[in-house]
């Protein structure tokens, strides 16, 4: 199993995505950097969902007088770079949104002194005029309500990806082990449960109404807030709709209702953990850093800011009702009784089902730029990119595997839209011909994005059934674009569902952030600075 | 100052007389040795790090006994079986099997001495306790809870009864232990063992009896799915997720009692909501030293310290293991310890607990 996911082949793809920060997360490249005055530096890899908790540790390092880079960055590329990189791990702390991470990479036990800072279970945040429509209000839910609600086309909701984000994993799990039967019983999703075809269905079923997907829990957070019209509903932690619903209430509009889904929930228990490398200096601030966070005062603050920490599992009398608000649906008085966590191989093999098979299949437009300014290095890296996707062992090897149900549409452009080729599945022979595509590439030309983008929506929306499928246009580029973004615009309002697409840009060389910012504002889309190319190309990709 | 000056004295008559032999070619006579300073390192379980991190102790150590401990975190397993012990001068783990395997696998040691003790016990929570009393599974006796018939959980946990069906219709599934991964952790290794002994009726498990209880054993474990690694880990998870979440685990009796000292602020809510479950019989985790050298010996003297041994039980909650300390449970202030725990039994030996691991390993 572990040779099978760990070729030995991409080290060195691991080792540039390891180097990079974080996959295209603008705000890694410019946080806040601590002066570095004592010299010591400390650098942590932390899911995105802890960013609120940046400045804590700002302000900690501030008066240290040390240096603490954060980089954000899925749950499953941490586990990845675990499992590869050990000891060698180009960071000096994690803090992952659950130990299960750990567990499942750390096969070199590189990782030591990881404690728990804080807990938050994954729930339902629903807009909450949608939960009052429902009689959702003050009711149990369970997850079978949730799927008969959506089949019947009353709710729609967003949740991350499984594969590339621990709150979809837990909220996707929650899925599989409510439908498994395991839950009645009470026992643990075992090998048997994956199996059966009517698990399956109604899992594939339930995802099938996922309206927004997103590789990051942070980031789908920030934009249901920014989009919130776009929106229903999304599976994130209790400690992400607090947030959500301190920015909505402040900007006037109806707050979130959190559902605990009985038979469903799972508990992120972002532990930090240390990799020690031998720096005496190092280990004394990693120390000094964990116990700062796990001081009452501190524990007091993160509690302030939605997050569990203390003994509100067992004493919720000291909460802050205007954080964990009641009227949210917030509820710490709750016994939670999480999905039991299912065995190691288990969840590898459940994670992999749903890349294959039980996620909403995609339909991905490549729009990729080959201009004349892409000769040399650009194309190259281009076609290196496309590779981590249609190579089935490098895709496999990211969690990234096409499903048999996934329409690939690739579109090479210039100065205009060029011919391009369109295919669905994820046969050997399908997969093969779109690389030969590919890889036979030339470049020469100009540049025009907005007609390229606009070609890509429009062959999307000729798809039937169009509805069945997670679109986007995943745009690369690294050219300033000559023509008129009104191109696009009106190609937006002439497609079937056409501003739900949105529009990924991944950019390379000089390209001009300004314009592909204007298009993914337009199109709820995301920006991936492609210093490394691979990388953000995987990123961008987690998002569909 | 007075007291000292008449050993002072004799110290330095007997050097003269020492040095007058040894010059004059006759036999020597060795003088007292002072605490002279002796490094030590030693692989040590990490139940115990608390302790060794108190600087108190290493205060003690030091000035009183001369030795500077350097530990290395190791589970109690690998450290007498898997990790190489050249430099060091004592292995700690925290089960006599672990010293039972370094002795059958032909690992020489100085000596082999345990210094503390702690019973496996079981942690829930109050509600849970009071329905196992119903049940006629726990009796409260005094302060403390007793599992008066654990073949009667493990039955329940087996056949599948829901928290519902015993009287806890606010938990959600079926009844069960959370312990630690036995393959990893001492006291889920522990936990397997004495779970095998209950299996097998309450009698200690050998090796002609234990193909009766392996399949069941194995099936116990499969049905737990993910399991945590360690004895630490489980704890605080238990405390900080509450009881939907973990209702009952395995753990050492110390733990509650160090927990709560370091705790203060959470005294109130540990002794409202925690219960101790003490099995009858329970299986000790002992806490053996395996001095490898004259250095690791020397740590097992000092650790016999009237005072160490006082702050083990008094701010880490180990009882002695050596004859004749008491430990007084009215100095802790934890709510139902026991001054003695009297219904214990032996783990398999180690032989059977192999076979245990393999099968767990490997299910």
């Amino acid at each position: 199993m572990k040779r099978n996911l760990f070729p030995l082949c991409l080290l060195i793809l691991l080792a540039a995505a390891a180097l990079f920060s974080c996959g295209g997360d603008k705000d890694a490249t410019d946080n806040q950097k601590a002066p570095a005055s004592s010299g010591t530096r400390l650098t942590i890899v932390s899911g995105s969902e802890n960013k609120g908790l940046e400045p804590l540790i700002m302000a900690f390092a501030r008066k240290k007088g040390a240096a603490i880079d954060i980089d954000y960055m899925g749950s499953v590329d941490m586990t990845l770079m675990l499992a590869e990189k050990g000891k060698d791990l180009p960071y000096d702390a994690v803090w992952p949104a659950n130990t299960l991470w750990i567990t499942l990479g750390d096969a070199h036990n590189a990782v030591k002194k990881a404690e728990s800072i804080m807990r938050s279970p994954v729930v339902l945040g629903i807009k909450k005029p949608v939960a009052e429509r429902l009689g959702w209000i003050d009711k149990e839910i369970a997850i079978p309500d949730i799927l008969e609600a959506a089949q019947a086309g009353k709710l729609r909701f967003a949740m991350t990806s499984a594969t590339q984000s621990n709150s979809g994993a837990s909220a996707y799990i929650g899925f599989l082990y409510a439908f498994s039967g395991a839950s009645g019983s009470g026992s643990v999703l075992q090998m048997e449960h994956l199996e059966k075809p009517a698990v399956q269905d109604k899992v594939r079923d339930l995802l099938s109404r996922v309206n927004r997907s997103s590789g990051s829990s942070g980031w789908l957070k920030e934009t249901l807030v920014e989009h919130y019209e776009r929106f229903q509903a999304m599976f994130n932690y209790e400690a992400m709709i607090i947030e959500a619903n301190q920015e909505l209430t402040s900007q006037g509009k109806p707050p979130l209702y959190a559902v605990y889904p009985a038979d469903g929930i799972m508990i992120a228990d972002s532990p930090l953990g240390y990799v020690d490398k031998g720096d005496a200096e190092k280990t004394a601030l990693f120390d000094e850093l964990q116990a700062y966070l796990l001081s009452p005062e501190v524990q007091d603050e993160i509690m302030r800011q939605g997050r569990r920490t203390g003994l509100i599992g067992i004493n919720p009398d000291k909460v802050d009702k205007s954080v964990f608000n009641p009227a949210w649906g917030i509820d710490v008085n709750r016994i939670i009784s999480p999905v039991p966590t299912p065995g190691e191989p288990v969840i590898r093999k459940a994670l992999s089902l749903y890349q294959v098979s039980l996620r909403k299949p995609s339909l991905t437009a490549y729009v990729v730029d080959v201009s004349g300014s892409m000769q040399g290095q650009g194309l190259e890296d281009l076609k290196a990119a496309m590779t981590t996707l249609l190579d089935p062992d490098l895709a496999r090897r990211y969690m990234l595997q096409a499903s048999d149900k996934d329409i690939h549409i690739v579109l090479p452009f210039n100065s205009a839209p060029q011919d391009g080729v369109k295919t669905q599945g994820n046969s050997p022979d399908v997969l093969s011909g779109l690389l030969a595509f590919v890889q036979g590439l030339q470049a020469g030309g100009g540049t025009d994005i907005y007609a390229a983008a606009a070609r890509g929506l429009e062959l999307i929306g000729g798809v039937d059934n169009m509805e069945d499928y997670f679109p986007a246009v995943i745009l690369m580029t690294d050219g300033q674009s000559k023509g008129e973004i009104a191109t696009l615009s009106a190609a937006i309002r002439k497609t079937p569902m056409g501003a739900d697409i949105p529009v990924f840009s991944i950019t390379f060389g000089d390209a001009d952030e300004r314009q592909l910012e204007e298009i993914s504002g337009m199109t709820v889309g995301r920006v991936f600075p492609g210093k490394n190319l691979i990388k953000a190309f995987r990123a961008a990709k987690g998002y569909n | 100052m007075k007291k000292l000056i008449g050993p002072l004295i004799f110290l330095a008559v007997a050097g003269v007389f020492a040095y007058m032999y040894f010059t004059g070619g006759l036999e020597s006579v060795k003088k007292p040795q002072p605490a002279q300073s002796v490094d030590v390192a030693a692989f040590v379980g990490g139940e115990k790090m608390a302790f060794l991190d108190n600087p108190e102790v290493g205060r003690i150590l030091k000035e009183r006994h001369g030795v500077h401990l350097n530990p290395t975190k190791a589970g109690s397993i690998e450290m007498v079986s898997g990790l190489p012990t050249a430099g060091k001068d004592a292995l700690w783990p925290s089960n006599q099997i672990a010293a039972e395997i370094y002795r059958n696998k032909g690992g020489s040691s100085l000596a082999v001495e345990t210094v503390f003790n702690s019973p496996i016990v079981l942690y829930a929570y109050d509600i849970v306790a009071d329905a196992l009393i119903q049940q006629g599974i726990v009796v409260k006796r005094s302060e403390s809870y007793y599992i008066v018939d654990f073949p009667k959980l493990v039955r329940y946990i087996m056949e599948g009864k829901t928290w519902k069906e015993i009287g806890l219709p606010q938990l959600f599934g079926k009844v069960g232990i959370h312990s630690t991964d036995p393959t990893r952790s001492n006291s889920g290794n522990m936990f397997a063992g004495l779970l095998a002994n209950m299996l097998n009726g309450a009698t200690v498990v050998t090796a002609d009896t234990l193909d009766n209880v392996l399949p069941q054993l194995v099936e116990y474990f499969r049905l737990r799915g993910h399991m945590e690694h360690s004895s630490g880990d489980i704890f605080k998870n238990f405390i900080t997720t509450g009881v939907g979440a973990r209702p009952i685990i395995v753990g050492y009796e110390n733990q509650l009692v160090e927990f709560t000292l370091e705790n203060e602020r959470y005294r109130d809510y540990l002794r409202e909501k925690i219960r101790t479950l003490y099995p009858e019989p329970t299986v000790w985790s002992s806490h053996p030293v395996i001095a490898l050298t004259p250095a690791g010996k020397r740590l097992i003297e000092a650790l016999k310290d009237e005072e160490l041994q006082k702050i083990a039980w008094e701010r880490h909650g180990f009882r002695s293991g050596l004859m004749g300390v008491e430990n007084d449970p009215a100095v802790l202030d934890v709510l139902g310890i026991p001054k003695e725990i009297t219904s214990v039994m032996p783990m398999p030996d180690a032989a059977t607990m192999s076979r245990i691991i393999t099968a767990l390993e490997n299910k």
